[in-house]
């Protein structure tokens, strides 16, 4: 397995518009791709074919070499993938714990037989989720909001518990969309750090929908550049800095 | 580090609070069991209610209040679970006890039926214009069905005995009802504190959050849609044993609103609200006279009042004096 | 053999335009404030038990009395809607749900309060004959309820195409917060349109009352009905509310006569069932979308 997602020659096509246009591209396991472009580019689009939260017109992709386009969300998700939501999407009914928890939702074993009854099996999968939910807040230095009611939380605490319910599944595959927005600057390293941890530690892919140019600059192993849907730069960082189009894209003609 | 100590304290005090919620569960009923020296055969009969409508109202909120579905196919539920009892007692000659399983799972049964359209995508006031319509199609099976159900008449359901211990007794039918309410309130409490109750929830608030998790939407409608069917179908199985008869009328949309009521007066979403809403509601009319209409009038001005004034019920003023009527949906560490 | 077919027609239309008028009452209502109100069948048993009030009780004539009781119930749907709609408008779907249905809920009480199970009936103030017209049995009820119903419906098509104020509602009924930005004041509007859905329904339920026995009950009947016939022409679209009325009148005259006489009953039903598991958006509506 060579690339961990692959889109071939992917559209999107909504009425006579192409929100995502022709666009390839592949992740490789340990990469962090950032995604970046203009308001309008197709950057959320992009990620929601890929989770299938949006049906591709055209194209393939492809997930450790198998065909995802057709799968239902849920699929996709339980064959590694997560992501995060560009206006945020935590349970606010659930504390950040039960949040985590629900991340988690994949990797407890806990049939509904055992539940029902009581079974000891079940309530230590439960247990067991249960202390490596905290564990990961604590992680992320948010431990004390465990037992909050996640739409207590501000803004930013927020943003960091939709990225830890995000990975405490270890997925294969990450997509964040703009996590950064809200944060203040001693978390953006931290997310930063984190980031980079992941990607090197776990070998987990990841795209990033960011505004934040130093942020791009800063984790990106490769910035791929979307404009009214069309890829028009796919290069590491400071080569895409210069890149013409890239300039014209964001300034407009000089 | 102080912080890793917070979190062991932290994590020994979260163990215990669950342990409190845990034992109200036996300590309680545990409690109720001398009642029948103390109460007349009226009072026993209101308790037996409250007992009946603890599943009802359980089945109920985990479908509107936890998968926050407008499903109104509750007393569908109801109904199915009270006639399949009664039609296996009275044409199979089969005993009481015989009858709750059957009941729950005609009840499961039909919340997976209803779990079509919520699986089509027909959401909010279209799923629960089109459940309304479901119920009112029961209805008009069981007044047509004759041959079955006695049709508008209604039927009789023959006395019953649980192996030789008479249950035409009021307080013999308590300490069944008491161990079926406690098992359903167990059980959906087992459910609720897992992946599922958090599934529930999920879906609830968002469901393509919920989706991108990896919870696969369509099967939890139908796990949570079946359940309900399933706790409120055996609340039909002990309708049928209290009331001795059944008909058409006794599940019309005037038994919907009294459930719907009992979740909103006691707290959409908890389960201990679902118990306090029984015993409230189920109490009220017997504190009022017995004028017609009187019921209608007091239940729809208290859905109006909690609507207004207490949005989360009953179960969240008790929630600030005690832990145990506070939801959880895990564990603990 | 197919004979028949005229005659069930005609009185399709007849039991159709009722579920017209009140398909659209809801169909009003909901454009308003995309707020379904699950009440509104005992709205119209209001109406109907308000024009009995003025008639036999306060002894006026039928016109005068009618109009009273649709006056009555206008006030009341606005003050409905203004003293515990209009506060919870923001709020989850389920409050308003309720809201609707417990204030339903306690006009039955009401109802069953002061009437209890007596039978009632609203006096015709015409004379019960019939026509012959060809093969076709022509009632006096039927003249008069498809008659009112027409003009009702061309009232409201004169005011809502025509008028000055039926600009102001189709320009709300486009886009609210559009509406808002020009000055027009949206919620007064919101009470007024429930105003005029209850009042609507009040007129439904008067000329059902002609026919039909009052009892508290009859909201449960007139709600599955008028939700029927809203799902069928299309949610949220008036032509619609009209057509799938009387669609559904005549589908439950045919069925009844050629398949099962069950079906006088269970055509609303399984009408709702089927439409929103097939096609949702019924005939005229149209397909809500689905953003992420």
């Amino acid at each position: 397995m060579a690339s961990l997602l692959e889109l071939a020659e992917v559209t999107v096509r909504y009425g006579g518009l192409n929100a995502v246009d022709n666009v390839s591209l592949s992740v490789r396991p340990g990469e962090v791709c950032a995604v970046i472009g203009p308001n309008g580019a197709g950057k959320t689009t992009l990620f929601n074919v890929v989770t299938g939260n949006a049906q591709s017109t055209s194209g393939r992709i492809l997930f450790r070499d198998e065909e995802i386009q057709r799968l239902s969300p849920h699929e996709i998700a339980a064959r590694g993938v997560r992501r995060t939501f560009q206006l945020g999407a935590l349970f606010g009914e659930l504390t950040a714990l039960e949040n985590v928890l629900a991340g988690l939702h994949t990797e407890i074993e806990s049939g509904l037989l055992g539940l029902l009854l009581g079974s000891r099996r079940a309530r230590a999968a439960e247990r067991a989720a249960t202390a490596e939910a905290r564990q990961l807040l604590e992680l992320m230095e948010i431990g004390h909001l465990a037992d909050r009611p996640a739409r207590e939380l501000s803004g930013g605490q927020q943003r960091m518990v939709e990225i830890v319910r995000a990975v405490a599944s270890k997925p294969r595959l990450l997509l964040l969309d703009e996590p950064a927005v809200g944060l203040a600057p001693p978390m953006r390293a931290h997310l930063e750090s984190v980031i980079r941890s992941l990607a090197k530690e776990r070998q987990t892919g990841i795209l990033v929908i960011e505004h934040a140019i130093e942020l791009v600059m800063n984790i990106s192993d490769r910035v791929i550049v979307l404009n009214y849907g069309a890829k028009i730069a796919d290069a590491p960082p400071a080569e895409a800095r210069a890149n013409k189009a890239v300039l014209e894209a964001y300034l407009g003609h000089a | 580090m102080s912080g890793e100590g917070r979190a062991e304290s932290r994590r020994s005090a979260s163990a215990s609070r669950p342990r409190s919620g845990r034992l109200i569960f036996w300590l309680a009923p545990l409690a109720l069991l001398p009642l029948p020296l103390f109460l007349n055969q009226y009072q026993q009969y209101v308790l037996n209610l409250i007992l009946m409508y603890v599943p009802v109202g359980v089945g109920f909120n985990v479908v509107v209040g936890n998968l926050g579905q407008l499903a109104f196919s509750n007393v569908a539920f109801f109904g199915l679970g009270g006639y399949t009892a009664g039609i296996l007692m009275a044409k199979l000659g089969l005993p009481w006890w015989a009858t709750v399983l059957p009941a729950g799972i005609m009840g499961a049964v039909a919340g997976c039926a209803a779990s079509v359209p919520a699986l089509r995508g027909v959401r909010s006031f279209s799923l629960a214009i089109m459940t309304l319509a479901f119920g009112e199609l029961m209805r008009w099976t069981y007044i047509r069905s004759e041959w079955l159900t006695g049709g508008s008449m209604g039927m009789a359901v023959p006395a019953s005995d649980l192996f030789g211990w008479r249950l035409d007794l009021e307080s013999h039918k308590f300490y069944v009802f008491l161990v079926l309410a406690v098992a359903v309130v167990i059980a959906t409490d087992r459910l609720l504190r897992s992946r599922v109750g958090r599934a529930f929830i999920a879906i609830k608030d968002n469901e393509v959050a919920a989706a991108a998790m990896g919870v696969p939407t369509g099967r939890y409608y139908v796990l949570g849609l079946a359940w309900s069917g399933f706790v409120v179908g055996i609340g039909g199985s002990m309708y049928a044993l209290l009331v001795g008869h059944l008909s058409p009328d006794s599940f019309n949309l005037i038994e919907l609103i009294l459930e719907f009521a009992i979740i909103m007066v006691g707290g959409l979403g908890s389960l201990a609200g679902s118990v306090v809403g029984a015993v409230v509601i189920t109490a009220t009319p017997e504190i009022f006279s017995n004028f017609p209409g009187f019921e209608e009038l007091i239940f729809g001005l208290l859905i109006v009042l909690v609507i207004l004034v207490l949005p989360r019920g009953l179960a969240s003023l008790l929630a600030r004096l005690h832990p145990v009527f506070r939801d959880r949906y895990y564990e603990g560490a | 053999m197919l004979m028949m077919t005229p005659q069930l027609v005609v009185s399709g239309i007849s039991t159709g335009m009722l579920y017209a008028v009140v398909a659209l009452s809801m169909t009003v209502v909901y454009k308003a404030t995309t707020v379904v109100n699950f009440g509104h069948g005992d709205l119209v048993m209001a109406g109907a038990y308000a024009a009995f009030v003025f008639t036999a009780g306060i002894g006026l004539p039928f016109v005068p009395a009618l109009v009273l009781a649709l006056g009555a119930l206008f006030l009341f749907g606005l003050a409905m809607q203004r003293a515990l709609i209009e506060p919870i408008l923001t709020g989850p779907h389920l409050s308003l749900a309720m809201m609707a249905l417990a204030v339903g809920n306690v006009l039955r009480g009401a109802a069953r309060l002061e009437w209890g199970n007596e039978t009632l009936m609203l006096a015709r103030p015409y004379p019960q004959t019939s026509f012959l017209l060809g093969p076709i049995v022509l009632t006096m009820d039927d003249i008069v309820i498809s008659a009112v119903v027409l003009l009702l419906l061309l009232a409201l098509f004169v005011v809502f195409h025509l008028s000055p104020l039926g600009k102001v509602v189709q320009a709300v009924f486009q886009t609210q917060r559009g509406a808002a930005l020009v000055g027009i004041n949206v919620r007064a509007f919101h009470g007024t349109m429930w105003g005029t859905g209850a009042a609507l329904g009040a007129a439904g339920g008067a000329l059902l009352a002609l026919n039909t026995a009052l009892t508290p009950d009859m909201g449960a009947w007139t709600l599955v009905r008028g939700f029927a016939a809203m799902t069928l022409g299309g949610f949220g679209s008036l032509y619609g509310a009209v057509v799938g009325g009387l669609l559904l009148g005549i589908m439950e005259k045919l069925l009844g006569f050629y398949v099962s006489t069950a079906f006088i009953d269970i055509t609303a039903y399984v009408v709702t069932i089927v439409v929103l598991l097939v096609r949702p958006q019924g005939l005229f509506g149209r397909v809500a979308g689905r953003s992420v």
